[in-house]
């Protein structure tokens, strides 16, 4: 029973209770419009709400690009679409210096800002772009800001990237660079739909209705979920195991298991721990609880750190997956955290 | 916060008991392995007693079952974190109770959530789950292992225990030759080289005895001390009584010379001595005619002593022919040789009792320790090894079973002597006995030395009462009753019959253990039963 000392007030301006209000309601109209796909959805809420990025990958035709634009149409948000091509250059997502006349027929140079200032930008198979071009994105996703000639301008708040990229079809394609990777919030893989979701996917698409997706949440209610997310509590020993999960996935640690030891160049950076605590705790909440569970880390560890794992030359020759080395982790680090 | 700590006790209580039971049973696993090991240890190194080391065993289980349980101990945040894998709490508890005095909306959710969440949790399913099956288990197989082992023969322990005991009797036989070695110290011929011949020789027997590798070799030791100190006695001593008394007789009849006579026939040697002084002093008061009748005494007693004691008669005869010519002062010196003839016999006499007890004690030293090495030895009966050591023993008792068979002393060194012949050394032993009981006789210690020599003829009498040797005093003192030993001196003396059974039983091993001549067997065995009978 809480005392009347422990009677305080939410002081954020949203409750836990308003928090999966929302967390639902956002699900719900997503659902009118994608089928199936429920984790999927969950997790690019979680990394929205964590103010994350994240990094579709899926074969053609899966409704990355609806999800993403969906989610642009229920949270009353800014959207741009940038698709890469090699001959994308970055002043074409940064923006640039035009030349303008005014009235009296003065000249002079004016910033046209790019694609960037959105509040939610779909880089739609980023890997077609050239490295220069990805790599403007890096200051734009990290520090949520655009230097271009000597002025460096703040992009919108909230600012989130949702990055696609397709498995197949490599030739001509960019890897992102492991730097580009680490600022990704999530990586999350698109499944393919099953019979009944993709019978469904034709009924809704071939018919003659047309659904039309009403914003349930704005810039402000985003903000709030975030800071209240940022509060949840979370012992000790569960912040013990993200910090063995972190360790366990570079193969220089004595927590590795062996496929790791095996199969991996370099684990996870610190910002992988961020996105894996601060995922467990909006999954916590999401989940209704208050406090963050071992099973929080280990359901968002995958998206986590996926693309956080960097494999060496003997797991390409084995085929060998990252999710199956995380796997490892996951089993390895939760084994050392249980109570004896 | 009242319900998590409620669930919390409760879940501690449950943890606590089913932790003791989990160390308990790996306590007694840990002290019955650690007990097996004992018991397999024990095989190659022998532990005597093991006892001590069992209880170290199970002290050692104790320990590590109350160490283990109070190590085992939960903290509080550790029932938080079982009870949350275990109930399902989804670390509710866990956090509750590390953020129990932190502040903050969150936090007072948290609490509030975990405190419902407590309220309906069972904290039964907190208990370890199952059984300590495998440390069960293990004690009970170890358990299992260890008391066929404590059950089944340990070769190595009986073997060390066949060593203690031997050691032991060896211990005690050198405390008992120790004791031999005061007493000779302290008798009154101290001074005498035979006597300190016969102190040293005991002193080598006690050493030999203690140090002895085994029972065989210290009873090797005692047969080799008994010979020597026999050597040291004067063989023809019953020769020269019997001379003497010869003689004594002869002067008995001559009133000048009856009590000299009178003093040699009765053995009394000093008085002897002091008697044939006194005669030589009252030669020149004689009248031609006494002088005659005794130089005729003396001559007669001469002749009588001729054979058993040439010194004395040799001096008798002197005086005798100093007397016919009328030269008294010549059979007065003549007759000091005779005197200190007398007095050497009865410090021959007396050495020869000390050295009898001495021998008699060591023969009663070497009995106890053969009878404990036999007592031993048929501890191990039936185990590897052991079977040749015995054999050895039993060579080494070969020659003493021919002396204790020959139990009257003298004869006993006739057939340690010749050793192998077993049935040469029985006939002399017999006829050496049978003399000196009567010699002996006479002086009244010789009751030992009959029943030995009578070899189942007269002392087999179901109405004598004989004793044996190893308890006579031997110091040779007149007892008054020469010819009935019946009469000596019972308080000083053991029955015979309390040692029978004891020499037939050791006699009856030895012919068992055929080492008695086939020939000989049936005798022995006959001896002893007519002594029985």
């Amino acid at each position: 029973m809480a005392t009347a000392r422990e009677e305080q007030k939410a002081p954020a301006e949203i409750t836990p209770e308003r928090f999966s209000e929302i967390t639902l309601a956002i699900e719900a109209e997503l659902s009118r419009f994608m089928v199936g796909q429920a984790d999927l959805i969950r997790l690019t809420l979680i990394a929205l709400i964590g103010g994350g990025h994240v990094l579709l990958e899926g074969v053609p035709g899966l409704g990355k690009t609806v999800l993403v634009r969906s989610l642009a149409s229920v949270l009353d948000l800014d959207f741009a679409r940038v698709q890469f091509t090699p001959d994308l250059m970055p002043a074409d997502i940064t923006g640039t210096h035009i030349v303008t006349e005014d009235d009296g027929g003065h000249r002079r140079f004016e910033f046209q800002p790019g694609p960037l200032f959105t509040n939610l930008l779909l880089a739609d198979e980023i890997n077609r772009a050239t490295p220069k071009t990805q790599s403007a994105l890096l200051e734009a996703m990290g520090e949520r800001q655009v230097t271009v000639g000597d002025r460096t301008r703040k992009l919108a708040e909230p600012f989130f990237v949702l990055a696609t990229q397709n498995p197949i079809e490599l030739e001509g394609t960019y890897p992102l660079p492991e730097a580009q990777l680490d600022r990704f919030f999530f990586k999350l893989l698109v499944p393919f739909p099953d019979a009944a979701e993709l019978a469904e996917i034709a009924k809704r698409t071939t018919g003659s209705t047309t659904i039309e997706l009403s914003p349930v949440a704005g810039r402000s209610e985003l903000a709030a979920m975030r800071e209240l997310s940022r509060e949840v509590p979370i012992a000790s020993h569960v912040m013990d195991l993200a910090v063995a999960l972190i360790l366990a996935t570079h193969p220089d640690k004595a927590g590795a298991p062996d496929e790791v030891k095996r199969y991996v160049r370099w684990g996870a950076s610190p910002r992988g721990l961020q996105s894996l605590v601060l995922a467990a705790r909006i999954r916590a909440l999401l989940d209704g609880r208050f406090n963050v569970a071992l099973e929080d880390l280990s359901a968002v560890a995958p998206a986590a750190l996926r693309h956080r794992i960097f494999l060496n030359f003997e797991a390409d020759a084995a085929g060998v997956a990252s999710d199956a080395v995380v796997q490892a982790v996951i089993s390895a680090a939760t084994e050392g955290a249980k109570p004896r | 916060m009242e319900r998590v700590d409620g669930l919390l006790n409760r879940a501690r209580g449950i943890l606590v008991g089913a932790r003791a039971l989990t160390w308990a049973a790996r306590g007694l696993a840990i002290a019955a392995a650690a007990g097996f090991a004992i018991e397999v240890l024990i095989r190659f190194y022998p532990i005597d007693p093991v006892l001590p080391e069992l209880a170290g065993c199970a002290l050692l289980g104790l320990v590590v079952a109350s160490g283990g349980w109070v190590r085992a101990w939960p903290s509080r945040l550790q029932v938080a974190r079982l009870a949350d894998v275990r109930l399902g709490g989804r670390e509710r508890l866990s956090t509750a109770v590390e953020f129990a005095a932190a502040e903050g909306f969150l936090v007072w959710r948290q609490r509030a959530d975990a405190g419902a969440w407590a309220a309906e949790a069972d904290a039964a399913a907190v208990s370890d789950p199952g059984w300590p099956v495998r440390s069960a288990a293990l004690a009970l197989a170890a358990g299992g292992a260890l008391l066929l082992l404590a059950l089944a023969p340990n070769p190595a322990l009986h073997n060390l225990r066949v060593q203690r005991a031997t050691q032991a009797a060896q211990d005690q036989s050198s405390a008992q030759i120790g004791q031999l070695v005061k007493q000779a110290e302290k008798s009154p011929n101290g001074s005498d080289p035979q006597q300190q011949k016969l102190v040293q020789d005991l002193k080598n027997a006690q050493q030999a005895v203690k140090k002895a590798p085994d029972p065989q070799s210290a009873v090797a030791a005692l047969s080799q001390a008994q010979s020597d100190i026999r050597s040291l006695q004067d063989p023809n001593l019953a020769k020269k009584e019997q001379a003497a008394s010869a003689a004594g007789q002869q002067l008995q009849a001559n009133a000048a010379t009856a009590k000299a006579g009178q003093a040699l026939s009765s053995g009394d040697n000093q008085a002897a001595a002091s008697q044939l002084n006194q005669l030589a002093a009252s030669l020149p008061q004689m009248s031609r005619a006494e002088q005659q009748q005794t130089a005729n005494s003396l001559a007669q007693a001469a002749a009588a002593s001729a054979a058993g004691n040439p010194k004395l008669s040799q001096a008798l005869q002197r005086a005798s022919d100093a007397l016919r010519q009328g030269d008294t002062a010549a059979a007065q010196q003549a007759l000091q040789p005779a005197a200190q003839a007398e007095q050497d016999q009865a410090a021959s006499e007396n050495f020869n009792g000390d050295s009898n007890q001495a021998i008699n004690n060591l023969q009663q030293t070497k009995s106890q320790l053969e009878q404990q090495a036999q007592a031993a030895q048929q501890q191990g009966q039936g185990q590897s090894g052991q079977g040749q050591q015995a054999g050895q023993g039993q060579q080494a008792g070969q020659g003493q079973q021919a002396g204790q068979g020959q139990q009257p002393g003298q004869g006993q060194q006739a057939g340690q002597g010749q050793g192998q012949g077993q049935g040469q050394g029985q006939g002399q032993g017999q006829g050496q006995g049978q003399g000196q009981s009567q010699g002996q006789a006479g002086q009244g210690s010789g009751s030992g030395q009959g029943s030995g020599s009578s070899s189942g003829s007269a002392a087999a009498k179901s109405t004598e009462k004989v004793y044996v040797p190893g308890s006579s005093t031997g110091s040779g003192t007149p007892q008054g009753s020469a010819g009935d030993p019946t009469t000596g001196t019972d308080s000083n003396l053991v029955p015979y019959s309390d040692y029978l059974a004891q020499y037939a039983a050791t006699a009856q091993s030895e012919v068992d253990r055929e080492l008695i001549p086939a020939d000989d067997q049936q005798l022995v065995r006959e001896y002893f039963q007519n002594l029985g009978s």
